[in-house]
């Protein structure tokens, strides 16, 4: 992380353009605007039915309609299009995103280990999962015990932990993290959030899109506001702070 | 009265259904799709199995393979028509089930027409023999077919259990959403569901024709057995498949001996609604966390 070199003289990860999304007659995102350089890790936040959700299912092509372009790692993975909600999903995935849920998206039945496998999806990424299982487990060393237990039986904060590991078990260039302390006790949420703020990012970049702004000040390269399915302000929080709390 | 009959006889019927069941309740919880084509994939199986006894030869590897195979390509005849065009349209499930009843409808008349109607017999794939377990007298057809079917039905759960693509399909059972999430293709998957349970309606009509026979509509009463079994241990869940066709093994059993062969249907029905209005979910309501429509 200490390339001397300006962010936005990296390359963009994610570029969109002029991106509306929404549900039926419901238009949540206007003509949205946003860019992430590569190595950033970005915050977003924003009160609850703003967008920010719906910003990463457009990008995810889970919306019910969208238009605009989104470029991942130069690929259009955007365009027009007015049905199919999650056609092409598992497409986008594949070229590089990792989305993060809000909520519990996950398989209730399945271990935490086999969880953790699906979310291998590339054949690089299931090549090396036993490696990949052992580097998610010195993220989140309370899984460990767990690796045999089907994940409906996890605690609130554990099924998280399981989420997110199995966002960091692809080769994603791009993690769009969804409310990581939702529904958490507040010091769990605080351990989730510092988990994730202690990934390396390398070459692939970070939005984590959350409401209590106290959680990501100081650790995350920019703050971005979003209201009414728009970006409205930018902070860029002290890298120093957030490089000093990383140690 | 004799009781290593009726037990013999209703494991073998548990088998045969539970077999149709579980397809029935996979092909549900993965692709949101009741296939009402069950019956003709079945029936389109006996065929197959039918021409390959008549034109290899009458070996029993050859013409229980040739079912499995027409199966597979019967459940990727219907994916290719009834899945792949409309999964991601409004109103799927209901879509689904008109398209594969459509299927259903047309596929029987077509086999009527190549076909013709009279029944087709299949060789006897277990010999003529007779086994003695436990004092009880076991026909080699009974104890062929279940013995098969427990084989099939463990490989396939095996395989879901510990290959890749059983993680998929597994996933997909339980979180579609999530699947795509974490780049599963629903379609592709689909193609691999559909195969197997087509293969597993196969294996069941090779079986069945061991008591019955082929005809061009004899898949409409399993299909019918399997879709209540599935219901009744709760659409989705294995365990509740299992668990319910081994009470409508056992329910069919004992009305043959005890009743006769023309109650059976109404004993069946009696007893699945029995069970949903106790648990309107199916028996595994809760052992399993199934798709809900």
């Amino acid at each position: 992380m200490a390339a001397p070199e300006t962010v936005s003289t990296r390359p963009a990860v994610l570029d969109v353009q002029g991106l509306s999304a929404g549900w039926g007659p419901m238009r949540v995102i206007h003509d949205l605007d946003l860019t992430v350089f590569a190595g950033e890790r970005i915050g977003l936040v924003g009160l609850n039915g703003h967008g920010k959700s719906t910003l990463f299912q457009a990008i995810a092509g889970l919306t019910g309609w969208q238009r605009g372009s989104i470029k991942l790692n130069g690929y259009e993975v955007g365009r027009t299009r007015s049905q199919g909600p999650g056609r092409y999903t598992h497409l986008i995935v594949r070229r590089g995103l990792a989305l993060i849920p809000q909520g519990d998206e996950i398989f209730h039945g399945l271990t935490v280990e086999e969880h953790l496998d699906s979310g291998a999806f590339t054949k690089r990424a299931w090549a090396e999962r036993a490696l990949r299982k052992k580097r998610i487990l010195q993220i989140f060393p309370p899984l460990e015990k767990l690796m045999k237990t089907p994940v409906g039986r996890l605690s609130g904060g554990e099924r998280r932990m399981v989420s997110i590991g199995r966002g960091l078990m692809s080769d994603a260039e791009l993690f769009l993290v969804d409310e990581p302390s939702l529904g958490l006790a507040p010091k769990i949420g605080r351990s989730v959030v510092e988990a994730l703020m202690a990934v390396e990012l390398g070459g692939s970049a970070m939005v984590i899109a959350e409401q209590n702004v106290a959680l990501l000040e100081g650790s995350v390269d920019r703050i971005i506001g979003m209201h009414a399915g728009k970006l409205k302000g930018e902070a860029s929080a002290s890298k120093t702070l957030s490089m000093e709390r990383n140690r | 009265m004799n009781w290593g009959f009726i037990v013999t006889n209703a494991i073998t019927l548990t088998c045969i259904y539970g077999t149709l069941a579980i397809g029935i309740s996979v092909t549900w919880s993965s692709l949101g799709l009741v296939n009402m084509a069950y019956g003709f994939i079945f029936a389109l199986s006996g065929y197959g199995a039918w021409l390959a006894s008549v034109y290899i030869g009458p070996f029993p590897v050859v013409v229980m393979i040739a079912g499995i195979l027409t199966g597979a390509i019967g459940g990727l005849i219907v994916c290719l028509l009834a899945f792949i065009p409309i999964h991601d349209k409004p109103n799927f499930p209901l879509r689904a089930l008109i398209a594969t009843l459509a299927i259903s409808l047309v596929g029987n008349q077509i086999l009527l027409w190549w076909f013709g109607p009279r029944a087709k017999s299949l060789p006897r794939l277990f010999g003529s023999w007779n086994a003695d377990i436990l004092g009880v007298v076991v026909t080699s057809d009974k104890l062929g077919a279940s013995l098969s079917a427990i084989l099939l039905l463990t490989l396939i759960l095996l395989w879901m259990r510990s290959s890749r693509r059983g993680l998929e399909i597994r996933a997909m059972m339980m979180n579609p959403h999530a699947a795509s999430i974490v780049g599963i293709g629903v379609r592709r998957t689909s193609i691999y569901v559909m195969a197997l349970t087509g293969s597993l309606a196969g294996l069941a009509a090779v079986l069945l024709a061991q008591t019955y026979y082929v005809a061009p509509f004899s898949g409409i009463t399993p299909m019918i057995k399997g879709l209540s079994i599935a219901l009744v241990g709760g659409l989705g869940s294995i365990p509740g498949a299992v668990i319910g066709a081994i009470m409508l093994g056992v329910n069919e059993s004992l009305t043959l001996t005890f009743l006769g062969g023309q109650y059976v249907l109404i004993t069946q029905f009696l007893l699945i609604i029995v069970v949903l209005l106790i648990r309107p979910r199916g028996i595994s309501g809760i052992l399993d966390k199934a798709r809900e429509a």
